[in-house]
């Protein structure tokens, strides 16, 4: 049999498991002194580097050298029964308290010392506090075509770009409460037009087992990538123009809600403070426009809030691999602006979506169907000044779909490639009022063709050809490469 | 089952099974031994071997659990900790006598619950043995949003099959052979 095995034996059960004497025969003395060995050089898991099992390994440390001297003093004569009882008995005694270092006091230790008795569902104790740390981050190069789709210059220059490096903090004050965050940095530098922003930053309680309670800067419960926008989940080099657009992510806004999963139902629910469609003045948001609504978001600065919106949302993810779901954003967005007549401006906002995602055995197959509409678009226009072609969409519509599969699943390797296309066609104009005219420009088609290579499961290398057209025959092709991680 | 309801109730508010309540709950009625392994550096390399591609179980002192039932050994339960993303979480890996997963559980979960395995996630495991199949790449699904804790769990269970097929704890029944 391979390795050293020690039945731990004969010695009060610490789990209330069976104690059955046993004797140590010679193969003990190489046992113990694999145990010693380990013992000194015990490598102890990164959480439990802390200063409480400092303490701990230090008093092992101790016992260690105890039972050093005295395996040096059974060597070359014959083994004493009761001595190496003792010795089995403390080294019984260090297993465990190895064990509890690797898993942690609270699931070694017995909760109340009788074994094979439940506990109590939900039963809360012991509260492990601490900081997590994580991020994700991406760089992009863009390699663009030198000709628009009607053959004219495009005048585009390529680019090289850190999009964004996001560090992620989050804390554990009870069993009940949590808090998380993520700190995004646009650019690489705030010095030209890179910024540094919270993507969100809120508190979690946590009442029952399905149901929770969230508040502080929130990501709206929108789409897929909106909440989940780490660069190697998903393909595609550049987000969907439709989760950029109409969904606006990265959309966070302050507001309060809950959470939680039932029955194979997952849903969120907030209510937040709603866009700011007009913006200017004393509002950080510059106000919706002829490209969406992208840049009615307030992002929790000094946020308006003439005006609160409700957004829910539902996924049955009761079918491994696969999700299904819908989420509604409404709300008035005037945020108490007036049109230059003096009436107050309302601008009822919906945003609607449908979404599905099949994950499994190689396949990553994803789409989305999104819907919206705007209210009281002649006021807008008019508070904003905008006039023909420049008005804001009194409907958007957006979808996509893409489908990649990883070619090296059958390879026993972390390795993943991944060659994917994706279909996708969107138009923030896809009616306007009475009077304006909407821009073919804003009426786009996008096909991606690429491929994502993983490593392994936090990196991505991904490379892509867009081919971009629109209503205005403007559109630019390009040449994608990304770099992404995620720890 | 009781564990499902416990482990589906840690999960959002997040609690701690602990290794007594698991145990028993994963074969009720059962008497448990615990035993230790002493790994020496080549039954660490064998190891490595065999989980491959998984990055092996590397610790030389590692205990599990034996169950017997009526006489005769039924299971085998193996503990193990990993970082998910900065924290821990800390499963069980029962294995039944055919070297096949019967049950994997979390006890702990320290990382935001968004990210835990549910329950559901964690039964695809069951009846899987150490095989190229046992993979995020084959048979394993992930999870949209939970891709540190998809990796960490599969990896886990890969590594601690590996460790039972080298250990093979069943070889010397319940009663064990003296070391």
């Amino acid at each position: 049999m391979p390795g050293a095995v020690l039945s731990l034996i004969g010695t009060p059960p610490l789990l209330g498991v069976r104690s059955r004497p046993r004797r140590i025969g010679r193969r003990t003395l190489p046992a113990l002194a694999i145990a010693l060995a380990a013992l000194a050089g015990l490598g102890v898991p990164r959480a439990a580097a802390q200063e409480s099992d400092s303490i701990r390994i230090e008093t092992l440390e101790r016992q260690v050298a105890g039972l050093q001297a005295q395996l040096d003093s059974l060597r070359g004569a014959a083994p004493d029964a009761e001595r190496l009882d003792e010795l089995r008995r403390q080294i019984d005694a260090i297993s465990r308290q190895i064990e509890s270092l690797q898993l942690g006091q609270d699931v070694v230790e017995a909760r109340d010392g009788r074994f094979g008795l439940g506990p109590a569902a939900s039963k809360v104790y012991q509260v492990e506090r601490g900081v997590s740390i994580g991020g994700y981050g991406e760089m992009l190069y863009r390699n663009y075509s030198k000709t628009r789709q009607d053959g004219s210059a495009s005048g585009e220059k390529d680019q090289l770009d850190f999009l964004r490096g996001v560090f992620y903090v989050g804390y554990k004050f009870n069993d009940r409460i949590l808090f998380n965050s993520e700190i995004e940095l646009e650019h690489a530098a705030t010095s030209n037009s890179g910024s540094v922003s919270l993507e969100f930053a809120y508190l979690d309680f946590f009442f029952t087992s399905w149901l929770g309670a969230r508040g502080g800067l929130v990501l709206i419960p929108m789409g897929f990538l909106n909440e989940l926008h780490e660069p190697p989940i998903y393909l595609g080099t550049e987000r969907p123009e439709t989760e950029r657009l109409i969904i606006p992510t990265t959309w966070r806004e302050n507001g309060v809600g809950v959470f939680g999963e039932t029955g194979g139902f997952a849903f969120r629910g907030f209510v937040v403070n709603s866009f700011d469609a007009v913006g200017g003045g004393t509002s950080n948001a510059k106000g919706f426009n002829a490209e969406g609504l992208r840049d009615g978001r307030q992002k929790g600065s000094k946020a308006v809030i003439e005006n609160v919106a409700g957004v829910a949302r539902l996924d049955y993810v009761g079918q491994r691999g696969a999700t299904i779901g819908l989420s509604a954003f409404y709300g008035n967005t005037g945020q108490g602006n007036t049109d230059p007549a003096g009436q107050v401006i309302a601008a009822p906002t919906f945003i609607g979506e449908v979404h599905a995602e099949y994950r499994s055995r190689g396949w990553w197959l994803r789409g989305l169907y999104t819907l919206s509409t705007v209210g009281d678009v002649p006021q807008l226009n008019a508070a904003r000044n905008l006039t023909g072609a420049e008005s804001i969409g009194e409907r958007l519509t957006g979808w996509y779909l893409e489908a990649g599969y990883d070619v090296l699943r059958s390879v026993a390797t972390t390795h993943q490639l991944i060659p994917y296309l994706r279909y996708e066609q969107l138009n923030t104009q896809d009616q306007v009022p009475a009077g304006f005219s909407a821009n073919p420009a804003n009426d786009q088609t996008i096909t991606t063709v690429g491929a994502m290579w993983k490593p392994i499961a936090n990196i991505s290398v991904k490379a892509d050809y867009q081919i971009r057209t629109n209503g205005a025959r403007t559109g630019v092709d390009r040449l994608n490469l990304n770099l992404g991680y995620l720890f | 089952m009781v564990l499902t309801a416990t482990v589906t109730g840690a999960a959002w508010g997040q609690g701690v099974v602990t290794q007594e309540e698991a145990l028993a709950q994963a074969v009720p009625g059962a008497i448990w031994d615990r035993r230790t392994a002493y790994l020496s550096e080549q039954d660490l390399v064998a190891i490595a071997g065999l989980a491959h591609p998984t990055a092996a179980h590397d610790r030389p002192v590692v205990s599990y659990y034996l169950a017997c039932q009526n006489g005769i050994a039924s299971h085998v339960a193996y503990f193990e900790a990993h970082p998910v993303r900065t924290l821990p979480e800390v499963l069980m890996v029962v294995v039944g006598p055919d070297g096949r997963v019967e049950r994997v559980a979390v006890l702990k979960f320290s990382e935001p619950p968004e990210y835990r395995a549910p329950e559901g996630w964690l039964r695809q495991f069951v009846d899987h043995g150490l095989d190229d199949a046992l993979s995020l790449k084959q048979d394993i699904d992930g999870m949209t949003g939970a891709t540190l804790t998809a990796n960490a769990v599969t990896d886990a269970v890969r590594r601690l099959l590996a460790l039972h097929a080298h250990l093979d704890p069943f070889e010397t029944g319940a009663g064990g052979a003296a070391p």
